[in-house]
């Protein structure tokens, strides 16, 4: 006994003693960022998010997590109304001629994180440097109708552009950044200077960014956590104060009735679909997308796979939207009728039709593509699902490398998306019309659309496109997910955003402990 | 000496230029386009000719292979396509957390492997053999996944110990080094163990023994001495491969790490910033395999380069 213990002695002196130095040195020298394991009490509030930003300049950026952030970061000429119709942001205007438009700056959030003041010079130097083709703007396309932008005074701009547009204000939601920094080429990416709510106090590292608000210096960490297991951990044990979707049905069930987090689920507009290869033999032919139509139970799948989180779509936008369609009648569950148009082209239950659908590798949707699966077997429709990584299924669909797919529009606003997504002279990489979908009508409403000049005309033929759009389904439409907030009960205020934005960071607050005992 | 040594850099020169060299190839072969990374779908036609042109996409491969291996001489890796910012500066802020993962992980995992591994070969088929070699077994099929979450439930969750996730505070490299650590505890422990047994049926051992050292001495100043060879091998594949990133682990506990951006990178299809995490990390199992190399010489007197 004696021996051995001198041989563990010696173990822990001989082969101990260089690794425990080891471990000494590497804390030494790479100190962690503090040292308190224990949860932190510092009145910041923490808000788990599943990506990081990855580009803080709002010219730039095209993930939907930096462009969120940077919609606290920077003030924009227009917002939305519920309705999705543009609404004075930083300026109200007028409309001088079909193709000329006056904006005025208002009084409000004028204030750059700098010090200076934002004039009608920022909001041109901003736009020019967005319209020109060296910066490689990804924004520009949208804005290509300007012809020019130009600065009365300081606090009023005109913009002129080539074709009449009595939607143009609603394309105005670019971030104002200072002329200054636009002028001395300097990109925004990391050290962002706004006229927004918050401004950046630091970015230690990729996932971790500090923000404080203007208005009371509430400081605020947006902590990037992909796992959402993992997010879910660190809500409940108290070290981010709310997340935001991203989480399975499982999972918000399951903090649903935690104590000590609420969780609030209001309607989203984040539009899901499933995408058909019109170029291909099979899933060009309408009988097959109308079987389809007909084979899927989707209130089953929204029931059973959303816990009813999610609201049956018929069309790109809402009812609610100002040209959305809410006449548009629902494709009835009807595996009868879908199997009656599968033995129109020779398929059957006993000769099932194969199709092969494409989606990401996210679990959840693989799951979901699962379900489809299940649910168009007893129809005679034998699905293949191929998941891919995003990068490779995202390059096949804009390939058109595929026959069916699943994907979610998010954030939609403005009815440009019709041209974007349907136009036949939209077809990758001219736009997003992936599936190929050429049809003369629905050109001519888009056009028709474009040129009207009242909104209750342009409102009238988008709502007969999306009505062309149902019945000839290059889309099939299934559901809008519902906006999901799971928060600590100690934080009070948030306003969930119908297309999950973060806006609602500008009124949250920890409430004081008096409170919670109250409560 | 130094000649070999020299030799031994010039070969790891060779063995960079055919990673970069492949890397460029496999880049401009996979499918995708770097212009509509940046413009996004919808741009126009005359703004991505224009964009291809400022990039330098329009001219024949051979000149954009030159212009790369120029760029890369002058440690210029390029602007990141979804960042906008110099490579170079993304990847420098994963280097120093990917660098404290892997040699927490690493150091913990010879800490556990290397008494383990001996105290099972001292007592071979015995009952701390079997445990070794049980948790070795376990160790090694555990897979990270599952490991780290459990980790966080059980010293998170329900001991608040540890924070979940995060590279706040000392505290938060504990739960990450430890679910990295334990496989390769389990697969060192096995090596180690293996390697002494081997050593310790050799004469010398038997004469040590003879001459009247103890037991310890012969085991730790002999034994594990002449065992060391494989074991060193093995922790510098093993380390290059923990500099390369471990994506699961990283995802799991929210560590920005090499693993995780290069995979971010992929998917996003970011091509400067693939390419140059490739070389970083290329580059690091050169410099971990030298190094391993070289420590072989300190080890063992009787080995030289280039023998």
């Amino acid at each position: 006994m004696p021996r051995s213990r001198s041989i563990l002695t010696r173990a822990g002196s001989c082969a101990g003693s260089w690794t425990a130095r080891a471990l000494v040195a590497l804390l030494l020298i790479a100190p962690l960022p503090g040292c308190d394991h224990g949860l932190p009490d510092d009145g910041v509030i923490r808000v788990g998010l599943s990506g990081p930003a990855r580009n803080l300049d709002p010219r730039f950026a095209t993930d939907a997590t930096s462009e969120r952030i940077n919609r606290l970061l920077y003030r924009r000429l227009v917002e939305f109304d519920e309705q999705r119709l543009p609404v004075p942001g930083l300026a109200t205007w007028q409309r001088l001629s079909p193709s000329y438009y006056r904006f005025r700056l208002g009084a409000e959030g004028r204030d750059f994180t700098d010090g200076s003041r934002l004039t009608a010079d920022d909001v041109v130097a901003t736009y020019a440097s967005v319209l020109d083709a060296a910066n490689a703007s990804p924004h520009r396309a949208q804005l290509a109708t300007i012809a020019s932008v130009e600065a009365l005074d300081p606090d009023t701009i005109d913009f002129r552009l080539s074709l009449p547009d009595p939607l143009f204000p609603a394309y105005l939601a670019e971030g104002i950044l200072p002329a200054a920094v636009v002028r001395s080429g300097r990109k925004l990416t990391d050290a962002p200077i706004g006229s927004g709510p918050f401004r950046v106090l630091d970015w230690p590292e990729p996932g971790r960014l500090v923000l404080e608000r203007r208005t009371d210096g509430q400081v605020m960490e947006l902590l990037a956590v992909k796992d959402p297991s993992v997010r879910v951990m660190k809500l409940l044990r108290g070290e981010i104060q709310m997340l935001q979707n991203d989480l399975s049905p499982e999972l918000i069930d399951y903090l649903a009735g935690r104590p000590g987090v609420d969780v609030e689920v209001r309607p989203g507009r984040n539009f899901s679909y499933l995408g058909f290869n019109l170029e291909d033999p099979l899933t060009g032919d309408p009988r097959v997308r109308l079987a389809l139509a007909h084979a899927l139970d989707r209130e089953a799948l929204i029931h059973y796979l959303f816990r009813d989180r999610a609201e049956s779509a018929e069309a790109i936008f809402p009812p609610d939207h100002w040209a959305g369609n809410s006449r548009l009648a629902p494709y009835a569950f009807d595996p009868e009728r879908a199997r009656a148009l599968l033995a129109e082209i020779g398929h059957g239950p006993e000769r099932p039709l194969e199709l092969t659908m494409k989606t990401s590798s996210d679990p959840f949707r693989i799951r979901l593509a699962t379900a489809i699966q299940a649910q168009l077997v007893p129809v005679g429709i034998a699905l293949t699902i191929r998941s891919y990584d995003w990068g490779t299924f995202f390059g096949d669909v804009k390939a058109g490398r595929f026959q069916l797919y699943g994907l979610t529009w998010v954030g939609i606003n403005t009815p440009d998306i019709f041209r974007y997504a349907f136009h036949s002279a939209s077809i990758p990489p001219a736009g997003a019309n992936r599936g190929r979908y050429r049809s003369p009508r629905a050109d001519a409403l888009i056009e028709a659309a474009s040129a009207a000049q009242d909104l209750g005309e342009q409102a009238r033929l988008y709502r007969e496109l999306q009505g062309l759009l149902h019945e000839q389904l290059p889309y099939l439409p299934l559901w809008y997910e519902s906006q999901v907030l799971a928060r600590r009960t100690e934080l009070r205020g948030y306003r969930l955003a119908p297309d999950g934005n973060y806006d609602g960071l500008e009124f949250v607050r920890l409430a004081p402990a008096s409170a919670l005992e109250r409560r | 000496m130094l000649e070999r040594l020299l030799a031994r850099l010039g070969a790891s020169l060779m063995v960079v230029w055919g990673v970069c060299t492949l890397v460029f190839l496999l880049i401009h072969l996979v499918p995708g386009d770097p212009v509509a990374v940046m413009l996004g779908e919808g741009a126009r036609p005359a703004d991505q000719l224009a964009l291809r042109a400022a990039l330098g996409l329009d001219r024949p491969l051979a000149v954009q292979y030159l212009d790369y291996l120029a760029r890369l001489a002058h440690l210029d890796f390029g602007t990141s396509l979804h960042a906008q910012r110099p490579v170079a500066a993304v990847l420098a802020e994963r280097v120093g957390p990917t660098l404290q993962l892997a040699i927490a992980a690493l150091t913990l995992g010879i800490m556990v492997a290397v008494p383990m591994g001996v105290l099972a070969a001292q007592h071979r088929g015995g009952l701390i053999d079997r445990g070794a070699m049980g948790f070795s077994m376990l160790g090694a099929a555990i897979p990270n996944f599952w490991l780290g979450p459990i980790l966080i439930l059980v010293f998170s969750l329900w001991l608040g110990w540890t924070p979940v996730s995060g590279r706040e505070g000392a505290a938060s490299l504990i739960l990450p080094a430890v679910t990295l650590g334990t496989g390769l505890a389990a697969i060192l422990a096995r090596m180690v163990r293996s390697s002494v047994l081997e050593v310790l049926g050799e004469d010398y051992m038997r004469t040590a023994r003879a001459k009247g050292l103890s037991p310890a001495a012969v085991l730790w100043r002999h034994a594990l001495r002449n065992a060391w060879l494989p074991v060193l091998t093995l922790i510098g594949i093993q380390f290059g491969a923990l500099l390369g990133g471990a994506v699961v682990t990283e995802t799991v506990f929210a560590w920005p790490g090499l693993g995780s951006l290069l995979i971010e990178a992929i998917q996003t299809r970011d091509y400067p910033v693939v390419q140059a995490a490739v070389l970083l990390i290329s580059l690091s199992y050169l410099a971990v395999n030298t190094a391993t190399d070289l420590l072989y010489v300190a080890v063992d007197p009787r080995v030289r380069l280039g023998q």
